[in-house]
């Protein structure tokens, strides 16, 4: 990025000091380097008023004044948030080692020699005034990202299924469907969804790009035009992810994946088919004898999609039947740490299911997310999506 | 994530130690520079020491595989053990590169 360079013309100094001829030597000295914008003050209270109602974007600052000194001017300035960068250049004799150190702890930037030199002045003054414009440049730029960091970020929340829809298809199809969503910095790379097919079908699909932050949100937004270019109605799940390979191998440059878990749900036979490409092992629960549920993590190996054209994926399909559930996630629940312990890791998902289940047999996603929270290091270093769809019994 | 570099006439071989994961990206330029200079020869990845290793982690891998392959080389990965060997099988990268024990 260029840095347009800094138009003296446009800065204003406010010179404080009782000395008349001192107020006059040292605009004197600004105004010849292009200066114009200068106002004046007698004593640290004045300067203190003038700082207010000039704004300026210096101050030129003697030391013994009366009234108020300009150490306690400075270390008024100081206490205020608005004025708390500033630039202060203090008027001082360059021999006084006390002082100068008296001038730093009060807050002043840096010195100014007395009597004036008009080269060191200038240069001090431009050397000042170039930093707060440098500061003043990155605030504002750190501050335009994040404004459009979250609006992206609203944009990307919008991809996903809200909440009323999701109560919709739960009502139709009988099922539990809870789901939670986090991105790690602001944006991330996962994305799911839910979608009907006729009366006795649904499929679900959940995806996670590499990487998070920009670039994998830039992905998501990919994904999203590119599902509705393949219809799921007349496919197996290998088939779509096949297609969609084919798809994301065109438009991802190397080194960008996903991992993806896509499955048909048919309430009719109480069977779910899927086909998965490297997503984290899904759990399946069904409903065992005495009123609890058998409960294991399902093979999702699978080549990651859009890295290869040859890729092939294979369905397996898994009874499903009243009162089973299926619980998907994405990577960061098993691999971000905790503040004491490990990551979670895959062979502890089961376990960690079925705590979630005792602690809410209906919901069971909320104490589970309680429970990871409570124990992650935050914020996360990755993005979290979690969805457990479960058939009402 | 942390690496060794050792060299012989036919091959160069990189040690990688650590956790190799998103924020690795400034080391992975750091060892296209060495792809570049090994020219054609055999480029090993060494993963025996790596603890850990995310899905931009395999990403780099992938890119290391085209780097290799653009000079006219080749890249085996070799020693993968554990949650890293775990991963690499889950995403099926052994389909993509050449996987050594």
């Amino acid at each position: 990025m260029a840095i347009p360079p800094l138009s003296l013309a446009d800065c204003r100094v406010l010179i404080v000091d009782d000395n008349e001829f001192n107020r006059k030597s040292l605009s004197l000295v600004i105004r010849r380097a292009g200066i114009t914008g200068i106002a004046f003050a007698e004593n640290g209270q004045e300067g203190l008023a003038a700082v207010d109602r000039f704004r300026p974007d210096l101050v030129l600052l003697d030391v013994d004044m009366p009234v108020m000194n300009g150490l306690d001017m400075c270390r008024a300035l100081r206490r205020t948030a608005t004025h708390e960068a500033l630039p202060v250049l203090f008027q001082t004799a360059l021999d006084s080692d006390d002082e100068q150190v008296r001038c730093f702890e009060a807050g002043g930037n840096d010195f100014i020699s007395k009597p004036i030199r008009p080269g060191e002045c200038v240069a001090r003054v431009r050397h000042q005034l170039e930093r707060r414009k440098l500061f003043g440049d990155l605030a504002a730029f750190r501050e335009r990202v994040q404004r459009e960091l979250s609006h992206a970020r609203a944009m990307q929340i919008s991809l996903l299924p809200e909440s009323r829809r999701l109560a919709e298809v739960a009502q139709r199809y009988g099922l539990t469907l809870d789901s939670h969503f986090q991105t790690s910095s602001e944006l991330g790379g996962d994305f799911w969804g839910i979608y009907p097919l006729g009366d006795r079908r649904l499929a679900v699909l959940m995806i996670d790009f590499a990487g998070h932050g920009i670039t994998a949100a830039i992905n998501t937004f990919r994904l999203h035009t590119l599902i509705d270019r393949f219809p799921m109605q007349h496919v197996t799940p290998s088939q779509w992810l096949m297609q969609l390979n084919a798809a994301l191998k065109d438009v991802l440059p190397t080194g960008q994946f996903a991992t993806a878990f896509f499955g048909i749900l048919d309430l009719a036979t109480d069977t779910l088919t899927f086909a998965a490409a490297g997503s984290p092992n899904p759990v399946l629960g069904t409903p065992a004898a005495g009123g609890g549920a058998r409960i294991r993590l399902l093979d999702s190996a699978g080549l990651v999609l859009g890295v290869s054209h040859r890729a092939t994926y294979a369905d397996q399909s898994h009874r499903l039947p009243r009162g089973g559930f299926l619980f998907l996630y994405s990577d960061a629940l098993i691999e971000c740490p905790g503040e004491q312990a490990g990551p979670i890791g895959q062979d502890a998902v089961p376990d960690l299911v079925r705590e979630a289940l005792a602690g809410d047999r209906q919901h069971p996603l909320r104490p589970m997310m309680e429970h990871f929270y409570a124990r992650s290091r935050l914020p996360l270093g990755d993005d979290l999506t979690a969805v457990w769809i479960a058939r009402r019994a | 994530m942390e690496f060794k570099k050792t060299a012989t006439a036919e091959a160069t071989e990189l040690s990688l130690s650590g956790r190799l994961e998103f924020t690795d990206h400034d080391a992975l330029r750091d060892i296209i520079g060495i792809v570049e200079q090994s020219g054609g020869k055999r480029f090993v990845l060494n993963l025996a020491d790596l603890a850990f290793i995310d899905s931009a982690g395999l990403g780099m891998l992938l890119i290391l595989q085209e780097e290799v392959e653009s000079h006219g080389g080749a890249l085996a990965v070799r020693g993968a053990a554990g949650d890293v060997k775990r991963s690499i099988d889950l995403a099926r990268i052994g389909e993509i590169i050449t996987i050594e024990d």
